[in-house]
């Protein structure tokens, strides 16, 4: 095990830890912070694994715009009789068969990968600069790349048009 | 009051478009046909058809005449005596309605437009016995006639497929010309005819609807259940009399039918208490004896009663109505006493009993001795009839002469002499008891004038008119008689007042059976028909809690199911592979 | 470096946003379950891209599309959880439905 593994693992951890405090906080913008660990933590695990690029895209992205609009979400749907206690019950009564339903995920991916990938090693030979991630994306995925702004907008239309429709009432 | 008189005048013009078509007629002995669209008597269309031809023959004439005539008359008459009547328009119209349904049946040859003429006037028949509605005893009297009628129409039902199926034509003069080459069926279709007049024309043993139809206005029974369509029942049988002529059983059967009923219904007529009542059970006992002018072989009799019958028993009604109308009441009891305050009825109603009870100048004598005659004839055995049986039923029609002029004479008597003892509600007769208004008196002249008029002209059969005459005195002075010497006229056996208890099968027994069949259905329905559509809608809402659990409206939920579902689709593929 | 760590913290990070998105009452919190599995993925996608290290460098790619997605979906998601609240009041899963 060699210090990058030992780098790594240390942010599993991290991440793992922090996105399962996320998940079950009582306090909801606790909750979206603990959420902000966990992605730092799995950007750092793409550096780690090459792909520097996508680590910064995924910095700018998620924690610096998801995660904001996620906040701002939750302030504007703040209802009255959780400002005071923030102790209310924030899981529902199937909290248990999810549980169940989230182990049996995890194992069953994880042992799928072991089974799979057991003795599989990253050498590291590419690395997802911005030069070649670029190289690539304007080169041989150019026109999936228009279709996805397209659909960009599209998401943007429909945002606006479902937050308006209320509104105008 | 014009609005009143404009049914009237519809009446009036039925009346006179009848009149055209008939009155031409009555001389001649030739039929006529009167040919509406292209069909004819023979060559006719395939069958079932419903021609509109008309026949018309001198019998015929007469019966369409005395139909619309006494129809017209009750018209006028019903302008006073029911007039303000809230719902005075339908009865009027229903009147319309059903001279309309009897022309059809007396003078169409089809059979199926017969039956539609029939069942109309039962129809009608059964609205106007029940126009008062609010009374109990007028729906309970309308229901029973329609229900009993409801009997005959089957017979008439299944004779009309019979002799369709039997001829091969449902045309009276095409079966009757085809019966003349080769009779066939002649029980059976009499037998059925029988049912339908039994019925209809109110004989043994379905005679009881017709004394529980008095609760209905008396014009309507003047009309109806007295002159035209109880007597329908009558001319149906004359008119299919060829059918089955030859049948020993159909004669015999109906001779003794027509002999029960004419002596029972005159001995009920004596011990009434109710003189509408009493002219009802006497008008059973004169249909009976129409019946048995046909049974012995001569119809033409039968339909010269019912004629004369029509006219002088219309004219009691009318009467009868006169009296109600000033006392108030139609027992016996309230009257007496009335000869000197309501002349006209008393003069007129006097040439109706002196009909009735068959005395010498009145048409009623005449017509009554033709049936006598007719039956005297049959005693010789060579008319279809067993000699026996001839001699048996006119012995019981001249017992039934007796008796009919003794009740006739009793209810002459009780309902216009004697000091009006007991009278009215307030012990004498009030000074509001007095003649009643000319469009109800004047019908009744007419028809007074009309009962003598009739006779102009009938044969006149010197043994048996003589025989008859001599009993028919003989009842009426015994009455006459008793009365002077101080009798209430009240002589009533309990089985007679009671009427036999024949009543009894129609009011208890078939109610009985029919209410306990009904609660059996009602039971099978309940527990054995009931439990499909109950399983099914048990089986139903199961399904659908459980479908339910599912619809829990909760998004979660829904999701939890998916993942599930893909958890165990992915070990099933795990296992499986 | 072995290609079992990525995978393993990617099926780790699956279960606990299945987990969020099951059991959170609040909506926005169920979308936070979503991004989290949707990260799981991207965690996949990378690992494999360096893993099979081709020219085109398919799985990075991809992961820039999911992202780009991923901000699209909760966008999207977040306004229909504000009409949402701006009609019943409420965020609740379980309330909404009632």
């Amino acid at each position: 095990m060699n210090a990058t593994e030992v780098v790594f693992v240390v942010l599993s951890v991290l991440a793992a830890g922090s996105a399962l405090l996320a998940m079950t906080s009582r306090q909801l913008v606790h909750a979206a912070l603990w959420l902000v660990v966990t992605l730092g933590a799995v950007a750092g695990c793409f550096v780690l694994m090459t792909a520097e690029f996508i680590a910064w895209v995924q910095v700018l992205v998620y924690v610096g715009a998801v995660v904001v609009l996620v906040i701002f979400a939750l302030m504007l749907t703040r209802q009255g009789r959780e400002q005071g206690s923030g102790t209310t019950a924030e899981v529902t009564g199937n909290r248990w068969i999810a549980a169940v339903l989230g182990v049996v995920a995890a194992v069953g991916l994880g042992a799928t990968t072991i089974a799979g990938f057991g003795g599989e090693r990253i050498e590291g030979r590419r690395i997802g600069t911005a030069a070649s991630i670029g190289d690539a994306l304007f080169t041989d995925w150019v026109l999936p790349f228009e279709i996805l702004s397209g659909v960009l907008l599209a998401a943007l239309v429909g945002a606006i048009v479902l937050s308006r429709s209320g509104s105008d009432r | 009051m014009i609005r009143r008189w404009g049914y009237v005048g519809i009446t009036a013009v039925l009346a006179v478009v009848v009149a055209i078509w008939a009155v031409p007629e009555l001389g001649r002995d030739t039929v006529t046909f009167v040919t509406i669209g292209q069909t004819g008597p023979d060559g006719g269309p395939p069958l079932p058809s419903l021609s509109p031809d008309l026949l018309i023959y001198p019998g015929t004439a007469q019966i369409l005449l005395l139909a619309v005539g006494v129809g017209l008359l009750v018209q006028i008459y019903s302008t006073a005596y029911l007039g303000h009547h809230p719902r005075y328009r339908s009865y009027a119209l229903v009147i319309v309605l059903f001279l309309i349904a009897m022309i059809a049946v007396v003078g169409t040859t089809n059979l199926w437009v017969l039956l539609v003429g029939w069942e109309v006037m039962g129809l009608c028949s059964y609205l106007l016995i029940g126009h008062e509605w609010e009374s109990p005893v007028a729906r309970a009297g309308a229901a029973k006639a329609f229900l009993v009628t409801r009997i005959a129409d089957l017979g008439l039902v299944m004779a009309i497929i019979v002799i369709g199926e039997t001829y091969g034509t449902y045309d009276i003069v095409g079966a009757q010309v085809a019966q003349s080459e080769q009779p066939r069926h002649a029980t059976l279709i009499g037998l059925l005819v029988l049912v339908a007049v039994v019925g209809k024309s109110a004989q043994f043993p379905l005679h009881t609807w017709l004394p529980d139809a008095m609760p209905g206005p008396t014009p309507i029974t003047a009309l109806i259940h007295a002159a035209t369509m109880v007597a329908a029942g009558v001319y149906l049988a004359a008119r299919l009399f060829q059918l089955y002529a030859d049948s020993q059983v159909v004669l015999t059967a109906m001779a003794v039918v027509a002999a029960i009923t004419m002596l029972m219904g005159a001995l009920f007529a004596w011990v009434q208490t109710d003189l509408k009542r009493a002219l009802a059970w006497s008008t059973v006992s004169q249909l009976a004896l129409m019946l048995a002018a046909v049974a012995v072989g001569d119809p033409e009799a039968g339909t010269d009663h019912l004629l004369a019958h029509g006219v002088f028993k219309a004219l009691l009604f009318l009467g009868c109505g006169c009296v109600m109308l000033a006392v108030g009441s139609s027992a016996l009891s309230s009257m007496g006493g009335l000869r000197r305050r309501m002349p006209v009825t008393f003069w007129t109603m006097t040439a109706g009993f002196a009909a009735l009870a068959g005395l010498v100048p009145t048409a009623g004598f005449f017509t009554k001795d033709s049936v006598l005659h007719a039956i005297e004839r049959a005693t010789d055995g060579d008319r279809g009839l067993a000699a026996g049986t001839a001699w048996v039923l006119l012995v019981v029609a001249l017992v039934t002469t007796f008796v009919t002029a003794a009740y006739a004479t009793r209810l002459w008597v009780l309902t216009f002499f004697g000091a009006g003892h007991g009278a009215g509600p307030h012990g004498t007769l009030g000074q509001d008891v007095r003649e009643a208004p000319l469009a109800m008196a004047g019908p009744l002249v007419v028809l007074a004038v009309a009962t003598f008029a009739l006779s102009v002209g009938q044969p006149l059969h010197l043994g048996t008119g003589l025989l008859s005459t001599v009993i028919a005195v003989a009842g009426v002075a015994a009455v006459l008689v008793a009365a002077r010497r101080g009798s209430t006229l009240a002589w009533a056996p309990r089985p007679l007042a009671a009427e036999l208890w024949l009543d009894r099968p129609f009011s208890r027994w078939i109610l009985a059976l029919g209410t306990g069949a009904s609660r059996v259905v009602v039971e099978l329905d309940r527990e054995v028909v009931d439990v499909y559509p109950r399983g099914g809608e048990s089986l139903a809402a199961t399904i659908s809690r459980g479908l339910g659990l599912a619809q829990s409206r909760n998004v979660q939920r829904y999701a939890t199911v998916l993942a599930v579902g893909v958890v165990m689709l992915v070990v099933i593929g795990v296992v499986v592979s | 470096m072995s290609l079992l760590y990525p995978l393993l913290l990617s099926s780790a990070l699956f279960g606990i946003g299945l987990y969020g998105v099951l059991a959170r009452r609040n909506a926005v919190l169920m979308l936070l379950g979503v991004e989290l599995m949707l990260n799981a993925v991207n965690l996949n996608l990378v690992a494999f891209d360096a893993w099979f290290a081709d020219r085109m460098h398919t799985g990075q790619v991809l992961t820039l599309f999911t992202i780009a997605l991923a901000a699209a979906e909760i966008g999207l998601g977040l306004a229909i959880v504000l009409a949402l609240f701006r009609a019943v009041r409420t965020v609740d899963v379980d309330e909404v439905g009632r």
